[in-house]
């Protein structure tokens, strides 16, 4: 570039000291041819800067094809990502409920069979101390027999909903995948708008925001930066600054 | 002793449930947030409060403040079980005159400690 305007300069300068001596002689018809290439070479760098910023107009247009990225992000992938999040709160929820329901079924069985397990057990030992009556071992022994049955239907309760428990937990599989595929897509989304915030030139601003750390006034749900200072991460801590608030 | 447990997720609820019969309180009721709760606790003859934090409507620590202007549920014992665990809000919820937190998760064990605890300095008064 440099070049070519030390050759133009060169050239303008030799039409010029053509233009004066042209003048100086009385020559006007040199004189005219000599104006005319002077403002030819003007006409010339005219076009190659038009020329430039043609091509910087063509870059940016190509630079906004990832506008049309930024549409698709917002008109499906956005939408189809919340859709797949509210997905993660079913599948999780419905796997708490049918954890609970099992465990809620299980508790009372094993209620039961401890209760048995210690009236028989109270009983059981009179036999040792010689307290029973005859009649009275005839009945125990009808209850211990009765309680044996039980506990083997009942362990096979609890071992079928203890499964059931244990199969709920597909949940995690199939809400991990769901939660990577929007991961990638958060990152796409920042990729672009990182991309944009340059085309824009706002760089400087970008990079002061970044090292910012913005404080996070009222309620935010679980904290999972365990950096931040202003949050406590254990009960043992809540305890500590309980007790210093005199509690 | 019946109890008001107050949050918006249903699961939670449900466990915070069950944890509390484990430990004997077998009179429980729910509520979802703290504009649902308010007119419960005014209305019922509650013994004792555990509340989350954040909930829409309402939130826990707006109930509380509420539960404390309130001149017929200013001592109700109130148990905080939440999420929420900046320094500040913990404070701010020591002022408003919670009488145990417990951030999230937790475990059985620890419901059972806050809440012996919030009774024995209650019955020490």
């Amino acid at each position: 570039m440099q070049i070519q305007d030390k050759m133009m300069a060169d050239v303008t300068l030799e039409q010029a000291r053509k233009l004066i001596s042209c003048l100086e002689s009385g020559n006007l018809e040199q004189a005219r041819e000599a104006i005319d290439g002077l403002s030819q070479i003007r006409e010339a760098s005219l076009f190659s800067e038009v020329g430039k910023l043609t091509r910087q107009l063509h870059e940016a247009l190509a630079n906004f094809q990832l506008d049309n990225k930024i549409t698709g992000l917002a008109a499906q992938e956005i939408p189809d990502a919340k859709e797949r999040l509210n997905y993660v709160i079913e599948m999780t929820e419905s796997a708490a409920n049918k954890t609970m329901d099992s465990v809620e079924e299980c508790l009372p069985i094993a209620q039961s069979i401890k209760e048995t397990a210690d009236n028989l057990s109270i009983d059981w030992s009179k036999l040792y101390s010689r307290e029973l009556k005859p009649g009275e071992f005839r009945e125990l022994a009808a209850r211990v027999e009765a309680f044996l049955n039980s506990v083997s239907s009942d362990s096979g309760d609890l071992t079928s909903k203890l499964n059931d428990v244990l199969l709920a937990q597909d949940y995690q599989d199939l809400t991990g995948q769901v939660i990577r595929r929007v991961i990638t897509l958060v990152q796409d989304v920042e990729d672009n708008l990182v991309t944009l915030i340059k085309m824009f030139g706002c760089s400087e601003e970008f990079k002061k925001a970044k090292k910012n750390t913005k404080k996070i006034e009222g309620v935010e749900g679980p904290v999972i930066d365990k950096t931040r200072e202003d949050v406590l991460t254990n009960q043992d801590d809540v305890d500590d600054l309980l007790s210093s608030l005199g509690f | 002793m019946k109890i008001l447990v107050v949050d918006d997720f249903s699961t939670m609820r449900r466990i915070v449930k069950n944890l509390l019969r484990d430990l004997g309180f077998t009179n429980t009721a729910e509520a979802d947030d703290g504009q649902t709760a308010l007119p419960m606790l005014q209305n019922g003859d509650f013994d004792f409060l555990v509340t989350d934090w954040n909930m829409p409507g309402m939130q826990g620590i707006d109930l509380l403040k509420n539960v404390r202007a309130d001149p017929n549920l200013k001592d109700l014992p109130v148990l905080m079980v939440t999420a929420e665990a900046k320094r500040e809000q913990i404070v701010e919820a020591a002022q408003a005159g919670v009488n145990g937190y417990i951030v999230k998760p937790f475990t059985a064990g620890t419901l059972k400690e806050k809440i012996e605890k919030i009774f024995e300095r209650i019955e020490g008064k």
